[in-house]
This record gives C-alpha cells, structure tokens and sequence, in this order.
C-alpha cells in the first residue's frame, strides 16, 4: 500500500483527546492516517466506558468503536521524560488534536507556540467545550453541559418532562465532526502556503446549526422555539406527522410535505384496504385536498387560522392511527415508500443491523480480534469515496502496543533508556 | 486576509439542509460557492418560517438565508436543455460538485459522476443521497424529519415511559451529514492535492447519520442487546440529569422556565456538589456514598436535588458549581445563546449581516476558529438567482448576447 491508496496517508497525527475528541482522531484514521493515540500509563479512561463486550469490562465497544485504525503508546505528560518524547514526536507530526482544559498544555511548556517552535506547520486541534477564549473557557464541560449551554436539549423533550439529552454523546460528536473537518480545511491551506495554525472548537458552538431554525425565529421575530414532543415546528397534531403505533413498533409520518406523495395518496391507501372509514366523506375529502406545505406554513406563521379545522385533524389522527395499529412497522415503511409517501420506521438498533438497505451495502464491517478469538461487526463507514476508500484499517490498540515501533524503532530509544523511563513510569 | 479555501471553485446544486450547510462551511472558510437554484422549483426552505418580520416572498426565510450565506445564487431550470448546458460549463469550472438531490433526478439530468468526470476529470463530485445510489431502497424518499426516526436516533431518544419522539428537530440535517460530507470533501481535496486526482464521494445520509449511534448498534451487533430510551442518566455519572431551577421573570411574574444541567462523574465533584448545597442530612446517606450506590438511588438522589434547586438561580448556581469543579450547564434556549450568553458573545460566535430584504439577521458564524485563516461570512442568504447575470459573465464567460439567448430559452429560470 502506497500514502495516495489512502486520503489523508502521507499524514501523522498525534492523538492526545479524550472523549470529545476521539471521534475526530477516528474519522481522520480510517481516512487513512497515521493516529498515533498517546494514552497516559495504565491506559485512557475511555476505555472503562461501557457498554462493554459480554461484561468483560475491558473491552469496551465504546472505545473499540471511537478507536479504529490507531496506533497507540503510553506516555506521561506529567513528567519531564514523557514531555522530552512527545516534542520528538511532534517533530515527525502533521496534526495533533487535543482536548485539555484551555492553558493545560501551555503550563507544560507544550502549547500550540512552543509546538510550532519544534514543528513550524504543526495543525494544533483544540476541542473543548467552550474554546479557548471566553468566560466559560475553563468551564468543565462533559457532553451534557454542552447540549445544554448550545440550545439543543431545550429543544428535545415533552413539555411535562425535563428537556432531553440526545443519546450518545452527540455533543462529543459534532464537536469530533466539525473539529475533523476544519483540521482538514487548515491541511489544505498548509498545503498550498506551508503555514500551520491553531485550530479551536468549542461544542457548545459547534452544535448551534442543531438548533434548526430557533435561533433565527429569536431573532427575526422574537417567538422562541420550545420542545413539544415529536411535532418539532409543527405546533399542532397534524394527521399523518408525527409518530404513529403500528402492530410491533413505531412509524413516522411526514405527510403533506415536500418531496412526498400529497395526503390524496394516503386516502387511496386507506380505502385500497378498506380502512378509510369516513374519510372520503365531507368535510374530510376536501380538507385532505388542502392539507400541503402551504397549510403547514400557515398555521406555524400564525396558529389562530386553524379554528375549527382542529376537530377535522384531531378525527382523520384517529383513522389514521388505526390504520398504522393494523399494520407491521416494516410494512407501513415500506407500503408507503412504495406509494411515495413519507412514512420512516422508527428503527431499533436491532432494525438498523438487519435494515436491508446498510446489508446490501455490507455498511457493518468485519473486524477481527484475535486476542479476543473473535469477529466483531463494527458499525461502518459515513461515507464512500471512489479513489480512496475509507477503512478499518487495524483493529484498535491495546494500551501501549505500539511502544516498540514508535519509541525503539522510530525515535532510536534504547534499552537502558527504556527501563528508566519505565522506572519513572513515563511510559 | 487569504482564506484557507480561496480559489477552490464550488457548484452547490443542493438544497434543504445537509447539502446547503456543507457548501456554506466551504463559502466561510473562502470558496467560491455558486449555490444553483430554480424558480421552477424553489428550495422549499424559501418557504418555511422564520421569514422577517412583516415580509413575504421567497428571500425572507432565516431558515434558508442561514445556510447559504456566503454565496452567490445561479437559478438555471435543469429541464432545458440550454439549462443543462449552463449547468455543464458550471462543472467545467469547479473544483467541487455537490448535491443532495434524490438519485432518480441526478440521472435524468445527467449529472452522474461518469459526466462529471469526462467534463473534468479532476473534479470531486459528492452525493448526499437519502439512502446511496444502489439498494433496494435507493429510490426511498425522506429527508431530515423522517431520517431522524428511521436512522435510530429516535428510538433511544427521551424518556422509556414516552413514545419515540426524537429530539425536536430534523438532526441529523445540520451538523451531522452536512460535517461529514465536509471532512470527505476536504480529504479528497488534499489527496487531489497530491496526485492530481478526482473522485466520487456517496455520503448517504443513512449511514452517515447511522455512525455516530455506533454504541447502540455494536451493543446488538456483539451483544445482542436492544438498547432503549435511557431518560437522562448515563452509566458513568450520577447525578446527570436537568434540574428545574427559579423561573425566569419579567416584572416578578414568571415566564418561562429555567433548567440547570447538572453531572458529577467523580466522588470529588459529588462532594463539592454536597458541599455546595450546604451539606444537607440526605446527601451523607450511605445510599449516595458511592457512585455505584448513587446510580443504584439515582431516582432519590435527583429527587433531594429538584428540592434543593426549586428556587435557585440557574446562571447564579452555575457559576458557583462550576467554581467549585461541578459540571454544570444552563440548559439555555436561542433566546439565551443570543441575548444572555456572555461567553459566546465574547466569541463573537454569531454573526449579525444585513439583507436586502430582511434587513439585519442573526447567522451562525464559522464552527471552528482558525487562527491564521479565520474565515467569515462574506455575504448574506443571497436572493433567487441574485447573481445569475454575474456568474453567467464572470464565472462561466459569457458574452451578453449569449446570456440573452439563455433568458429567452427560458433557461436561467
């Protein structure tokens, strides 16, 4: 394998981020490049994160998954020694990402000016929870302050419950995503100018397009987005959007809406099988007729033009409902795909493994483990690029196993060096 | 000041969110985007609230002008085949062809990656389809709203007593895929980079959406274990929920509610917080001792924290925890982020532009901060094909006599 089979295979990062963080450095190497993860003696906490594989707590298919194709050693930045080996790596690095609360690194002599000391075009990622700069930069900062602070929970939720934090770390990662992708904007412009810089993400920032449109309703016309269930914009119970039961799980509809068939062809489907009840009857047939993007609009720009119309909806969601109760959830997905209307399943993690859709595709891939004796299916790739297909391209590090080829073979540590560092657990 | 994508030639022929997002990063960060649109077929977000105040018309949405700041606005009607013309020498000229348009469509128009690349064959050309461009459900169609729920954010969203709601938004449409397909754009620039060459990129919003739940799906895929609706608490911390604090109040009357979020996932941070709410009887209970007993009495222990915190000030407590090492974050509205939040103020996170039409708007600014190459909004959301006569002359080399034609062909439509 040459460094262009790959993207990003001419290129080494140094990977000292903890959680936020790991997600990028996993994006960056299954691209293809050199992440060499520097985890602290004794391992990265991360990987004590469950869930676990089969209860054995030290696999943790949370860090297995954040840790694809990665090399990793163990270093102490906390001693001198370790500080020594890093600056000699940096000196052979293109990118390191980090997530260090704000002025950690500069108080070990290791901010992004002294890297750029040892490494003129070094690409230093930063990312926090709130960035560098600013009142809140030494705030801590796990996932949930960050979905708070960045306006996203409030936006989650039912209004009788307390505003929901999204599942999975998702503030980790957009944090992770944007945090990638500006590395590689910064990569581009060191490629043609030669310049490194210090790049910073703050979560809180990075989530803020999650907010959808509530920033902009704040400000253009002072009305403020709430959470309200599953109805999102939608500030009433429309018939056909939203979730809806079916005989072994949920759908959701988003009928009415662009792109989709028009609430005529969900009629036709309800009296095909015989389920319409009295919805080809006055007033329902003509209020079907007009139920569109154009009505949904209307009613979320000013809720008091719906009026009576609240009873004809509340009626059809009732048919409707029993409609979607007759029927399986993979068949009210894909019965309504086939008449172009916009019903989604609503999957389970089970549903996602078996989609027919990710199988086709083989999305979940083949990794093997040879300590464990095993094969895991791990959840696959964001996307595929003709000319350099993205990859698993080693199963993740144990702690340190890449010790010997990076410090012995690479750096030219010797064996006499190596027991000291060892003594004074730098390594 | 050089941008860090001066000079890199974009043709967004995308709409909605995922693929309008995508190529506003690569406009703030110094591209050239010609966001291609039609009057024939408008970008339904041109018609979805919030519009400015007291105005109409397909310019005012703040959801549209918020993802397409930055670039210049091209209407060309793809039904033509003038039309197609126009869009091909578009693709002669760039660097990046991107879309999100439903497959199906892509292949009428011809704009399939064989084209594109016989047109120029060193362009990058990225698709977004909803669910990839083979499969038995290629011609799927959804967007956002349904992509939420089918890619299984919904299912492990909120609280296990509730249905399946989601999070309130369309996700996966703003920082996930739209991120995604970035860092694949930005790595298949730096390898055109270095050897000269093009590619195709699939960023199907299926799957991309679908990695970032990776836990939930290896827990099945070598577990066999379902994972559902989790509420608010996690495995490594306890306490790690909202706490509803003193209302907020115009005048003395409450008006809106106030929550804290609160997470502690050492002993250490337990112990400040214990501190911090003036180490009240209940909290010394050994039931709460450890975090392995605080998880077991994690219902209790939220409990003894909604008394304590009913009247507090959430800013006022948020400082005060956080001072004593306390993860805690105000669980802040737009509303906040734009009027209260000192902090992302300070940033000067959010950019103020003013429009021909809706006058001075809020825009997000760029997501990350470079230090040498900061990147910025140069422009705001353009108006319907504000631009086609320019880049008809300046970009693609028109002559007036040329574009005329293509008006009367009915083509820049």
């Amino acid at each position: 394998m040459t460094t262009t089979d790959t993207a990003l295979g001419d290129l080494r990062v140094l990977d000292l981020a903890g959680e936020i963080g790991q997600y990028c450095t996993k994006l960056l190497a299954d691209l293809g490049a050199d992440v060499i993860k520097i985890e602290p003696p004794g391992g990265d906490p991360v990987r004590a994160l469950p869930p676990f594989l089969q209860n054995d707590s030290d696999a943790s298919l949370y860090w297995l998954n954040l840790n694809t194709s990665k090399r990793s050693i163990t270093l102490s930045l906390e001693h001198a020694g370790g500080r020594k080996l890093l600056e000699r790596l940096v000196a052979t690095a293109d990118i390191v990402v980090e997530s260090f609360a704000p002025g950690y690194l500069d108080s070990l002599g290791l901010g992004y000016d002294a890297l750029a000391k040892i490494k003129p075009d070094i690409l230093l990622t930063s990312i926090t929870g709130f960035g560098q700069t600013g009142p809140h930069a030494g705030y801590k900062s796990p996932d949930i302050v960050g979905v708070a602070m960045g306006g996203v929970m409030w936006l989650a939720g039912e209004p009788m419950d307390p505003p929901n934090v999204p599942p999975w770390r998702q503030g980790y990662i957009s944090a992770s995503i944007i945090g990638a992708s500006a590395a590689l904007i910064a990569l581009f412009h060191r490629d043609r100018t030669g310049e490194g810089q210090h790049i910073d993400v703050s979560m809180q920032e990075a989530l803020s397009l999650d907010q959808e449109t509530a920033m902009q309703t704040w400000d253009m016309i002072q009305v403020l987005r709430c959470r309200n269930g599953s109805r999102g914009i939608i500030p009433f119970d429309i018939p056909g959007i939203g979730v809806y039961e079916c005989s072994d799980g949920h759908v959701y509809g988003y009928l009415g809406t662009p792109g989709g068939a028009p609430w005529t062809e969900m009629l036709q489907w309800m009296v095909d099988e015989g389920l319409a009840e009295d919805l080809t009857e006055e007033p329902y047939k003509e209020f079907i007729g007009d139920l569109n993007l154009r009505f949904l609009t209307g009613i979320v720009q000013d809720p008091s033009t719906i009026g009576s119309k609240i009873q004809i909806m509340g009626h059809m969601a009732e048919v409707v409902r029993r409609f979607t109760a007759s029927k399986s959830k993979w068949d009210m997905y894909q019965g309504g795909q086939a008449r172009r209307l916009l019903w989604g399943i609503v999957s389970t993690p089970k549903d996602l493994a078996e989609n027919p859709q990710l199988k086709f595709r083989n999305w979940l891939t083949p990794v093997e483990h040879p300590e464990l004796g095993k094969t895991l299916q791990y959840p696959g790739t964001p996307y595929r690029m003709s000319e350099t297909p993205w990859a698993i391209h080693a199963r993740p590090p144990l702690v340190g196993e890449h010790n010997s080829a990076v410090f012995a073979d690479e750096l030219g540590v010797g064996a006499d060096e190596w027991t000291r560092l060892q003594a004074e657990g730098v390594v | 000041m050089t941008q860090a994508l001066e000079g890199v030639k974009v043709a967004d022929f995308s709409w909605f969110g995922a693929g309008p997002i995508c190529a506003n990063h690569l406009a703030t960060y110094g591209a050239t985007v010609v966001r291609v649109e039609s009057e024939t077929h408008i970008d339904a977000l041109r018609t979805v609230a919030p519009f400015a105040k007291d105005k109409t018309g397909y310019n005012v949405s703040g959801y549209f002008n918020n993802f397409n700041a930055g670039k210049l606005d091209l209407t060309i009607n793809m039904n033509t085949p003038e039309g197609q013309g126009v869009a091909r020498k578009l693709i002669e000229w760039a660097d990046v062809f991107l879309t999100n348009i439903t497959p199906r469509v892509i292949e009428r128009w011809g704009l399939t990656y064989d084209n594109l690349s016989q047109w120029n064959p060193q362009i990058i050309a990225a698709y977004q389809p909803m669910q990839g461009y083979d499969g038995p459900h290629r011609d799927f169609l959804g967007f956002g709203a349904v992509l939420t729920p089918i890619t299984g954010y919904s299912y492990i969203s909120g609280f296990p007593n509730r249905p399946p709601i989601g999070l309130g938004t369309n996700y996966p449409d703003y920082v996930i895929n739209p991120g995604h397909t970035l860092v694949a754009i930005m790595a298949a620039l730096h390898h055109r980079h270095r050897t000269g060459k093009g590619q195709r990129i699939e960023c199907a919003q299926l799957e991309s959406s679908v990695a970032p739940l990776a836990p939930a799906i290896f827990d099945y895929t070598a577990n066999g274990i379902v994972q559902e609706r989790p509420g608010n608490h996690i495995a490594n911390a306890a306490p790690h929920n909202a706490f509803k604090c003193a209302p907020l109040t115009d005048g003395g009357r409450p008006i809106d509610e106030r929550w804290l979020a609160i997470a502690c996932f050492t002993d250490d941070e337990w112990n400040a917080l214990v501190e911090a709410m003036g180490n009240p009887d209940w909290a010394s209970d050994p039931k709460f001792a450890t975090h392995d007993a605080r998880k077991t009495n994690e219902d209790e222990l939220d409990a003894g924290i909604n008394a304590w915190i009913a009247d507090k000030d959430a800013y006022a407590l948020m400082a005060d925890l956080q001072s004593r090492g306390v993860p805690a974050g105000v669980v802040q509205s737009a509303r906040e982020l734009l009027d209260v939040d000192e902090h992302i103020k300070d940033r000067g996170y959010y950019v103020y532009l003013d429009h021909a039409e809706t006058g001075r708007a809020a825009y997000d600014g760029p997501p990350a901060k470079l230090s040498k190459t900061p990147g910025a909004l140069r422009s705001p959301g353009p108006l319907l094909g504000e631009h086609t006569e320019r880049v008809c002359k300046e970009i693609l080399g028109l002559t007036d006599e040329e574009i005329a034609d293509l008006m009367v062909a009915g083509a820049l439509t």
